[in-house]
């Protein structure tokens, strides 16, 4: 499988997969495009990507999945939403990125006070 | 409550349904798409650009579509797993809380069970013992027994023919012969009695046993005279020997010190019981060739069949006939398993045990789906709601199989239980052949009680399964969950019963047949009286008495001496060997006057008894005619024997025997001098409690110059016979310190010659009382039902005037339209099985119209108590309660 071509730190898919559809059910397309929209188009994602994740988070009962007839085409689509485990997990991974980022901040921003050696 | 109907079922459902795997995720992607190229149409592309530009933003779609294909087949094989686990898991604990409900039915489900399982477990755990498994020897198949067939039927190998099977015969790898016996094997100062056998070279090699510790017998041991060494077992040496790390310096005393250079290891005990072997010496051996003195076995070549090997041996002894003509008997050879030999006298009861356990377990099965369908009728209501609710028939099939599994699976755990405690009682009645010893619950009959136990629940629980669900829907709702009693049920009922009591009556009926069959064997007259005689086998070491007859006889005169004067000894004699002691003496003899057999060499044969002492007082054996031995019979005074009445009979019929002279034939017939009968005394059973009169004739020890047995057996009669042990003991050491002693009732070994007829009656005996026990508990259940639904019924007779005496016939008379029919088909059933019981067991000589009529009025009886119980609870029923009840 072709790693995606931008800089994604492995894992981030699924936690922008799963934010995603904390605002609801949403098939694979609607996903795909909310993310590179609410993104400002910055997160260049090779498209194809999201559905082995999707298909991953479906295994692990983290999402699940029905086959709708989606109201604005009138074609069916297959219908995404998170499960409880979904939602918990969701929280796990923000707080987790959220350590992360502040700690990479903060190692980014401190100045030392005289020289380390 | 919940109701297995719907709930977390829906799981199972998916909202929509499946699409084929394929399908699912190449119609996602081509959605995806679709879509994307809609979108970058709407901003203005061209349409053919647009969808290539989705196809591009897309990426590798052919290992996007196979990797996501690959993770939902993963998905939903795992899901269906899951689904069934939980439907499952859901199913037991439904089952376990409505059993648990339910304490009475259960309890009793789970007994009647374990009696038809237990009975089972037992009898094939036996049955796999002694049939089943192999023996435990390397290629135990392979391994044969070898007899000749002669003029009297068939026995063991003269020794001459022996060499030449074991030089030419082609069909064996290996093929050996033996002696076994009890001896009096000496350890430092302390006599020990001690089965052994004496083995030829190959012995080690047919059974592919190899020594714990030591060597084996090395060839040039086994050479004429034999080589003074002994292999000894696993036990003897520890518990004998001391278990010595070392066998260096090791000796025993046998008829000469041997050295012991090996130890076998646990569990070979072939002979059975040998704790010691030594190589068998060929210069002791009768070169007569129709001397059937060893016992052989092989071990047949691969691919060899024992038919074949028979076949070749034959041929040796055609040829062997027309070379030895003069001193020859044997007409073919005999070659079978070794394991046949072994089970051949336990084989019928076994398979007579085995039958009637199965009759057992189709009454407990009878039982269980009358129960369950009584139960699943009362829960027509539940099972009604739960249809209604959705819950498809196959569910609610499954739920009642569920039920059924685990009560069998409760119920084979019982049965085991069941069956231990049994084992362990039978253990100490059962006849030697089946070495009960051995017979433990493994995983074969684990496994044999849980694949019964799991048919019996397919038996049992499917079809009561099928009437419930078939009736829940339709009727159940309607009747207001007051559930069934429809005739056509009642039907299934009377049939259920009159099984149960058909069944019953057939085991009952055998069993008493036949117990009273074998009541009557043992009560044959065996013409010597056991009670208040003790016994004590006495073994004289060879190590001092050697062949020294003299010395042999000074011994037990001595003993008989100092015994007849001891206090509470009424009459004291020994014999070579008691009748029903086994392994009876018998060989050729000559009779003045009398013409010469076929063979040359003798008139006839007969069972011959070397006496001591008072014997014949000592066994209660009556004297006829003449006298017995007297003190003055003794070496220097003219030989004399004694005969019985089946001998005198054959011999000189219609005529006195008192007179006439007889002698044993064989080796020493040229220089052993006629006896003169002095006297006649009753024929007393020799081989087992069922054979006929077998010619006996018998010799006082003093004047029987040849005779050099060293083991023997004491009767001492007393009026307080187990006060005598501690006599007998003590007049022994008094003379011999070294000579062991093994004493018991005499009645033991008449015990011991009739255990397969108690074992097989005392088994039947248990199996007929727990089948009387099905039928009273499946009869008692089943009107107890029939009340229950009627108790409305009921209700309305007595407030309408009825009587509690009417109604309790009317209850009684119900339940006699299952017991009647089933005590016909009984009797038809129990007809047919004595038939086959009479072809097959001699001991049964027909219909026994007592004990068969016993039984059936013993089963009637019951049936008729189980039924009234039930319907004196039916009269105490308060009409306005009853009527109330709806």
């Amino acid at each position: 499988m072709p790693e995606t071509p931008m800089h994604l730190f492995k894992g981030t898919l699924d936690v922008l997969i799963l934010k995603t559809l904390s605002w609801g059910p949403a098939h694979g397309y609607a996903v795909s495009r909310w993310i590179r929209q609410s993104s400002g188009d910055d997160l260049k994602i090779e498209e194809g990507a999201l559905y082995p994740a999707l298909r991953r988070l479906e295994e692990g009962g983290l999402v699940t999945a029905v086959w709708r007839r989606v109201p604005d085409t009138g074609r069916e689509a297959r219908v995404y939403s998170l499960t409880p485990e979904g939602r918990r997990a969701l929280r796990m991974e923000v707080a987790a990125w959220q350590r992360y980022v502040d700690a990479f901040a903060r190692v980014l921003e401190t100045k030392p006070e005289r020289a380390l050696v | 409550m919940k109701l297995p109907g719907r709930g977390r079922d829906d799981d199972e459902l998916p909202l929509s349904p499946d699409r084929q795997v394929d399908d699912d995720v190449r119609s996602e992607l081509d959605f995806h798409i679709a879509e994307r190229a809609a979108e970058l149409e709407a901003r203005g592309m061209a349409r053919e650009q647009a969808m290539t530009e989705a196809r591009a933003l897309f990426g590798d779609r052919a290992s996007i579509e196979t990797e996501c294909r690959t993770i939902e087949q993963r998905r939903r094989s795992t899901r269906g797993r899951s689904v069934r686990a939980r439907a499952l898991r859901q199913d037991i604990t439904v089952g376990l809380r409505v059993l648990r409900r339910a304490p009475a039915f259960t309890l009793a489900a789970i007994l009647t069970l374990a009696v038809g399982i237990g009975a089972n477990a037992t009898v094939f755990s036996i049955v796999n013992q002694a049939i089943l498994q192999p023996l435990p020897y390397p290629d135990a198949d392979r391994i044969v027994k070898v007899t000749e067939r002669h003029a009297r039927g068939w026995g063991n190998l003269p020794y001459p023919t022996f060499l030449d099977f074991e030089r030419d015969a082609r069909s064996f790898d290996a093929i050996t012969a033996y002696q076994d016996g009890v001896g009096t094997v000496l350890v430092g100062n302390t006599g020990y009695r001690v089965h052994g056998a004496e083995v030829s070279s190959e012995f080690f090699r047919v059974f592919a046993v190899r020594p714990l510790m030591g060597r084996l017998p090395l060839p040039g041991e086994y050479a004429a005279g034999g080589g003074p060494v002994a292999v000894v077992s696993h036990a003897f040496w520890r518990d004998r020997l001391g278990a010595p790390a070392s066998l260096t310096g090791v000796r025993v005393k046998l008829d000469r010190d041997v050295a012991v250079v090996g130890v076998m290891p646990a569990g070979f005990d072939y002979p059975a019981g040998s704790e010691l072997w030594r190589p068998l010496d060929g210069a002791d051996q009768s070169l007569s060739r129709t001397a059937h003195n060893l016992e052989a076995v092989g071990k047949l070549r691969a691919g060899i069949s024992p038919q074949s090997a028979a076949g070749e041996l034959t041929a040796m002894i055609t040829r062997m006939s027309a070379q030895y003509a003069a001193d020859f008997d044997a007409t073919g050879g005999i070659v079978v398993r070794l394991q046949d030999t072994l089970v051949e006298g336990v084989r019928k009861p076994l398979f007579l045990l085995f039958a009637a356990s199965a009759v057992l377990l189709l009454a407990a099965c009878t039982n269980l789906a009358s129960a369950q369908l009584a139960r699943g009728t009362a829960r027509g209501s539940e099972f009604a709601v739960r249809a209604a609710l959705g819950a498809s028939r196959l569910r609610l099939v499954r739920q009642l199989l569920t039920e059924s599994t685990l009560l069998a699976m409760l119920g084979a755990g019982a049965g085991l239980l069941l069956a231990r405690g049994l084992l362990a009682l039978l253990r100490s009645i059962a006849p030697a052949g089946l070495h009960l010893e051995r017979v433990h619950i493994d995983g074969w009959v684990a496994a044999f009680a849980f694949v019964v136990a799991l048919g019996t629940a397919l038996l049992f629980g499917l079809y009561p399964a099928l009437r419930v669900s078939e009736a829940t829907t339709s009727l159940a709702l309607r009747e207001g969950g007051r559930g069934t009693g429809g005739p056509s049920r009642m039907r299934v009922w009377h049939a259920l019963v009159a099984s149960e009591v058909a069944l019953a009556a057939m085991l009952l009926v055998s069993s008493a047949v036949l117990v009273r069959s074998f009541v009557n064997v043992m009560q044959v007259d065996l013409g010597f009286n056991a009670t208040d005689t003790r016994m004590a086998q006495v073994n004289l070491q060879s190590a001092t008495y050697g062949d020294t007859t003299p010395a042999t006889a000074r011994f037990h005169e001595a003993v008989l001496a100092r015994l007849r004067g001891a206090p509470g000894v009424t009459a004291v004699g020994f014999a070579n060997r008691l009748p029903l002691e086994g392994g009876n003496p018998s060989g050729g003899m000559l009779v003045e006057g009398k013409p010469m057999a076929p063979n040359g060499v003798n008139t006839g044969n007969a069972i011959y008894r070397v006496v001591g002492g008072d014997y014949f007082a000592a066994l209660g054996i009556p004297v006829l005619e003449g006298r017995t031995f007297l003190a003055s019979d003794d070496r220097a005074a003219p030989p004399v024997a004694i005969v019985d009445a089946e001998f005198a009979r054959l011999q000189w019929p219609g005529e006195s025997a008192i007179g006439k002279r007889v002698k044993p034939a064989g080796m020493d017939g040229g220089i052993e001098p006629w006896h003169t009968v002095v006297g006649v005394v009753g024929g007393v059973r020799a081989g087992s409690i069922t054979s006929p009169f077998i010619p006996t004739y018998y010799f006082d020890h003093r004047q029987r110059v040849s005779w050099r047995s060293q083991s023997v057996s004491y009767a001492v009669r007393g009026p307080n016979p187990t006060a005598l042990d501690g006599t007998v003991q003590r007049e022994i050491a008094a003379v011999d310190p070294q000579v062991p002693v093994e004493q018991g009732a005499l009645s033991r070994i008449i015990r011991n010659a009739m255990a397969e007829q108690r074992f097989t009656m005392l088994l039947l005996g248990i199996f007929a009382l727990l089948s009387l026990i099905l039928a009273v508990v499946g009869i008692h259940a089943v009107v107890a039902y029939a009340v229950a639904q009627r108790t409305r019924e009921i209700g309305v007779r007595l407030a309408l005037g009825a009587t509690p005496a009417q109604v309790r016939d009317m209850v009684v008379r119900h339940a006699m339209r299952g017991v009647v029919p089933g005590l016909v088909l009984g009797a038809v059933l129990s007809f047919v099985a004595l038939r086959a019981l009479r072809a097959w067991l001699s001991e049964v000589t027909g219909v026994d119209p007592i004990a068969s009529a016993a039984a059936f009025l013993l089963l009637a009886v019951v049936g008729v108590a189980a039924s009234v119980i039930p319907a004196r609870r039916a009269t105490r029923v308060d009409p306005i309660v009853a009527i109330r009840a709806e």
